[in-house]
């Protein structure tokens, strides 16, 4: 994990499934986070997800992500 | 930051499109976006947007409405030619039995020179004879259709007409879809061979001005300048690094992710050595600090979740490093 992700929260970061992403689509009590850059994020990414890259969590993660205690779910590339 | 509920999907976008499931394109919306509603898989389809709709938008929109057309036109897209082809010639022959069987109703069959063709074995051939004739838009015209046939003969002129020039359509693009294939393949081979050369180019010009830094042997200001614009050509090779690398569908093949990383820590190695024998009283230019700053920010960026599962852990050996000298740069 990168040294901003860790960040975020207090290591270690929890899972979460696709399936369980899948089905809260439309959930608005889960915030979908896509850390990749802006240029990757409009080539593709999982519908209702907002975009905040990796260097600009500082910066931009009060802004886009008021609440602490809100559920967030936290993205990135992954080549399988 | 205090965020307490976080929780990461392991799996990141590959394995969402790789499984199926709906992907949303485009920019960020202002605010953020409650999800539009699902779409299959293989449409790519604009996001619905709130009050600040782009006029383009408007307009899709409202063609999306016409869904009748627009999925029509999509079914005859997605059939293979083969396919497409033996609908059109089931349907002449369906055309075909369809005339014969008129023919049993009285003026409304097929007539040939002058006599009603009728439901014997020759009147079926006959059939099967005008509707090809009729499908594919010859017309001899030496059987001519009556009644219900004259409809169903219209019907079937247009519709042979537009579904035989889909299927030639078809058959011509499937080369050009080739083509374009392997020009993008080229393209993506040509563009990493690209980023490697001029990462060694970079290494060797920031050897060149540690060395000419440390024995004096030029004044500051030109091997200076010569720092800068290197510098500027590293950051632009590291965002075609990112690029690649962050493109889910296209992972490049591990030794050459190998050799990219390699050549990324030596050029970041050589970049910190470069940087510790320039003199201390000599101000950095701020072209250069920005272009530090940037190439510390996206080598940094460069995450060790993202490299292939089944690759040697060499390669997260690799980002690691990078990830420290990053650090001790920017």
């Amino acid at each position: 994990m990168t040294a901003e992700a860790a960040k975020i929260s207090p290591p270690p970061l929890g899972d979460i499934s696709r399936e369980e992403i899948l089905s809260r689509l439309h959930d608005p009590s889960l915030t979908i986070v896509d850390v990749l850059p802006s240029s990757s994020y409009e080539a593709g990414h999982i519908p209702g997800a907002i975009n905040l890259p990796v260097a600009e969590i500082e910066q931009r993660a009060a802004a886009l992500l008021p609440d602490p205690a809100a559920e967030i779910a936290v993205y990135c590339a992954k080549f399988t | 930051m205090g965020y307490t509920n976080v929780r990461h999907y392991h799996g990141g976008i590959a394995d969402w499109e790789q499984s199926g499931a709906p992907i949303q394109m485009g920019p960020a919306q202002v605010s953020a976006a409650p999800p539009s509603a699902t779409v299959p898989p293989s449409a790519t389809v604009p996001p619905a947007v709130g009050e600040a709709a782009p006029l383009l938008t408007r307009v899709t929109g409202v063609v999306h409405q016409w869904s009748w057309g627009s999925r029509l036109i999509e079914l005859i897209d997605t059939q293979s030619t083969s396919r497409l082809f033996l609908f059109w010639l089931a349907m002449a022959l369906a055309f075909g039995l369809l005339y014969w069987t008129a023919g049993l109703l009285h003026h409304s069959g097929l007539y040939e020179e002058g006599r009603r063709l009728d439901g014997s074995l020759h009147g079926l051939v006959s059939a099967l004879y005008f509707s090809l004739v009729t499908v594919t838009s010859v017309g001899y015209g030496d059987v001519l259709p009556r009644g219900i046939s004259r409809g169903l003969a219209v019907v079937e002129a247009v519709s042979g007409l537009l579904i035989f020039g889909a299927v030639i359509s078809k058959f011509v693009s499937r080369r050009q879809d080739q083509v374009v294939t392997e020009i993008h393949r080229i393209t993506y081979e040509e563009r990493i061979d690209r980023i490697l050369t001029n990462l060694h180019m970079v290494l060797s010009e920031l050897q060149w001005v540690g060395m000419m830094f440390s024995e004096r042997r030029a004044p500051v200001e030109r091997i200076s300048a010569r720092l800068d614009s290197t510098v500027l050509v590293f950051a632009t090779e590291l965002r075609t690094i990112h690029y690649l690398l962050y493109r889910p569908q296209q992972a490049p093949e591990e030794p050459v992710m190998a050799a990219i990383l390699a050549a990324l820590a030596s050029a970041l190695n050589t970049l910190e050595d470069c940087l510790r024998a320039a003199p201390d009283g000599h101000p950095r230019s701020p072209v250069l600090t920005h272009a530090l700053k940037t190439v510390s920010q996206l080598a940094g960026d460069i995450c060790a979740t993202c490299v292939p599962a089944g690759y040697a852990p060499a390669l997260a050996v690799w980002m690691d490093e990078i990830h420290a000298i990053a650090g001790r740069i920017g």
